[in-house]
């Protein structure tokens, strides 16, 4: 079976202005990425990464060009619509794990699928399943401040995967911890890929995290200049 | 309602400053509704008069008028009348105390068929009717000052020259938002005591031009009517009358003479009203202080939550949900606690006299409530509307 084209982007320009002066950031940019791969993310800081990232995730618009996500065209859809398709589609992980501080693990996780119309027990079910997942299943009581940053991490991971999307987006999601936790988070966005097929966008610094993707981008002055195709790891047909 | 755990957990998040804002709603409002429940209270206990189809004939001149107790006979006659009875303020004092208590001469047999909303145990009324130097005095006034049945009752005389020694031979009872502060003597008793003083000659020059003060004058008389529709025509009949009489009168129903005192405060009133509305607003910006605070704080969650896929209007309703749980349950201790303690403690008695009794109206109370709703929603409207249109990414950049 061929790779479907997951995400598209073709000749995107990202500018900011401030004032009445434009700050260029990503410059006629094309990528492709196929269904089910783990991709990693790299460049020196300020070179555009987590502007790229808010594309695909439909944070943010794109100046010119097109960003195609799963066959649907972003810059089609208006606000309202981009948020409610980011809640269907998107699992979002951040370096600082973003969790609410006066919200459970549990109630953490529960977030995203107090959109959907599912029931209380129902919602339940997803949010135990997604705890197992992330092997926090025994904390779902604990508060944010009673976790490690690990464990923090994890319980992100399980809000990001709890509705079931197809991309991951993770912004430096080892850049705040050890190199054992790292590896642990590492473990698991590689069984995500492997074992739930989701697309994950990874953007690190951290050469020993990009090993783990199955394709590493490289970005600088506005442009991907490198990408390794690993062949090792092409992702598993599904 | 799936989001109320967040809603909840916010409003508790800063717990010392949530408390601060509902305090200060609260005690905002506390105050607001003692200063306007006393209009309001006047204003519904006198309407709450309209049910008793009394009316109140008085001097066509005030009531530094005359209003001959020869009248009460005649009006006694007319068709429509119930019972009628004198009505005669007093205003004696009483131990060292600085502000009278209600005290009226009035006709003992019929006093309670027309203030028939009060009751008296039927043997202390017998007693009174039998005694002329007798009283009865209301249930609260008797707990204010320990009186019991069978205590004298001096009084010191202040607007009239004589003093009267009264005697306690009962005590009427009634709602908590009717007077039970007054005491009613034998309207005879005090007329006899001023003829005496005027037979003696004492004080004769000094009020030789105030006929309101001299014997023969029921002050007001106070007339049941048998049935509402009779109120006006019985009204105008009486005035008619004794239109050219030497004391010609004014007749009007209780409410109406009820609303007359109320409007003596007219202008303390608009006065009221302008605290009320300054207040208001000052608790807008404490409130609204309050809640910009507690967002700026959370700029990053708001944009977690809208990257999650939460949209616009729900970011602003859960941020308005929160201003308005925070600035309703200061209502809700203000205003309904205030009800609620001015029920169970009786205010009027701490009054010195001033207040015969003290409520808070369902109506101040409800109001109240909704004030503070108001003010949620309009302190909430500003911080939720910037979160709801915070740049995401901004929101995210932002280090925390
Ligand atoms: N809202 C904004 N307004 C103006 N300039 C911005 C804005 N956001 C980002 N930039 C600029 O765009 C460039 C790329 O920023 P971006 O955050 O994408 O870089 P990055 O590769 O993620 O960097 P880092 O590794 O430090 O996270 C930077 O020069 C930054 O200053
Ligand atoms: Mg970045």
């Amino acid at each position: 079976m061929s790779q479907t084209a997951s995400i598209e982007l073709q000749g995107v320009d990202k500018e900011y202005r401030r004032d009445d002066f434009k700050i260029p950031v990503l410059t006629g940019l094309d990528l492709t990425v196929a269904e089910g791969e783990f991709l990693a993310l790299m460049g020196p800081s300020g070179s555009g990464k987590t502007t790229l990232l808010n594309l695909i995730a439909g944070l943010d618009r794109s100046t010119r060009g097109k960003v195609i996500v799963h066959g649907q065209d972003l810059g089609d859809l208006s606000e309202a619509e981009i948020t409610r398709w980011r809640a269907h589609n998107v699992g979002f992980i951040f370096q600082t794990y973003n969790l609410i501080p006066v919200l459970t693990a549990f109630e953490n996780v529960e977030l995203p699928l107090l959109l959907t119309s599912l029931s209380k027990r129902k919602r339940r079910d997803n949010v135990m399943t997604a705890l197992k997942v992330v092997g926090l299943k025994d904390r779902e009581h604990h508060y944010p401040r009673q976790l490690s940053g690990g464990q923090e991490q994890r319980v992100a991971i399980a809000r990001a995967i709890v509705t079931d999307p197809y991309l991951l987006v993770a912004d430096e999601p080892t850049g705040d911890l050890d190199r054992t936790s790292a590896g642990e988070i590492l473990d698991l966005l590689e069984q995500l890929n492997q074992e739930f097929q989701k697309t994950i966008l990874m953007v690190t610094h951290d050469p020993l995290a990009a090993e783990r993707a199955s394709r590493t981008l490289h970005l600088d002055k506005g442009q991907l200049v490198d990408d390794k195709v690993r062949e090792a790891r092409v992702p598993a047909a599904s | 309602m799936k989001y109320f755990t967040y809603i909840l957990r916010n409003v508790r998040r800063n717990p010392i400053r949530s408390m601060l804002t509902i305090a200060s709603m609260s005690i905002s409002l506390f105050l607001m509704m003692i200063l306007l429940s006393f209009f309001a209270m006047n204003d519904e206990s006198t309407s709450a008069a309209r049910i008793y189809n009394r009316i109140v004939v008085m001097n066509a001149n005030g009531f530094a008028g005359m209003l001959p107790i020869s009248d009460l006979a005649q009006i006694r006659e007319m068709d429509g009348v119930l019972a009628a009875t004198p009505f005669s303020w007093y205003g004696g004092k009483y131990k060292d105390e600085q502000m009278p208590f209600a005290q009226f001469g009035i006709d003992a047999d019929t006093i309670f068929t027309i203030l028939d909303e009060y009751t008296v145990p039927k043997d202390q009324l017998e007693d009174f009717k039998k005694n002329k130097d007798g009283c009865i005095i209301g249930r609260k006034l008797a707990e204010d000052r320990n009186l019991k049945v069978g205590d004298p009752l001096p009084l010191k005389g202040d607007l009239f020259p004589v003093d009267l020694d009264l005697s306690i031979r009962g005590i009427y009872d009634g709602d908590i938002n009717r007077d039970l502060r007054m005491c009613f003597f034998h309207w005879e008793y005090f007329d006899e005591a001023l003829k005496r003083t005027a037979m003696a000659g004492a004080s004769s020059t000094s009020l030789a031009g105030d006929s309101g003060r001299r014997s023969g004058n029921a002050g007001t008389i106070f007339v049941k009517c048998k049935s509402a529709d009779v109120m006006a025509p019985l009204s105008s009949k009486i005035d008619d009358h004794f239109r050219n009489s030497d004391n010609p009168t004014r007749t009007q129903t209780e409410e109406a003479f009820g609303k007359m005192f109320v409007e003596m405060m007219g202008d303390l009133k608009n006065t009221i009203y302008w605290i009320g509305g300054a207040v208001v607003i000052s608790l807008l910006f404490v409130a609204g202080n309050a809640m910009a605070m507690a967002m700026r704080e959370r700029t990053t969650e708001v944009a977690v939550l809208k990257a999650i896929g939460f949209g616009k209007p729900l970011v602003l309703f859960l941020i308005l949900a929160e201003a308005v749980i925070v600035a309703g349950l200061g209502g809700v201790l203000g205003s309904l606690g205030c009800k609620a303690l001015c029920d169970f403690v009786d205010v009027a008695r701490y009054s010195g006299g001033f207040l015969p009794f003290f409520y808070v109206p369902w109506n101040i109370a409800l109001t109240g409530l909704a004030v503070s709703f108001f003010i949620g929603l309009a302190s909430g409207l500003a911080p939720a509307l910037l979160a709801a249109n915070s740049s995401v990414i901004n929101g995210l950049r932002k280090v925390v």
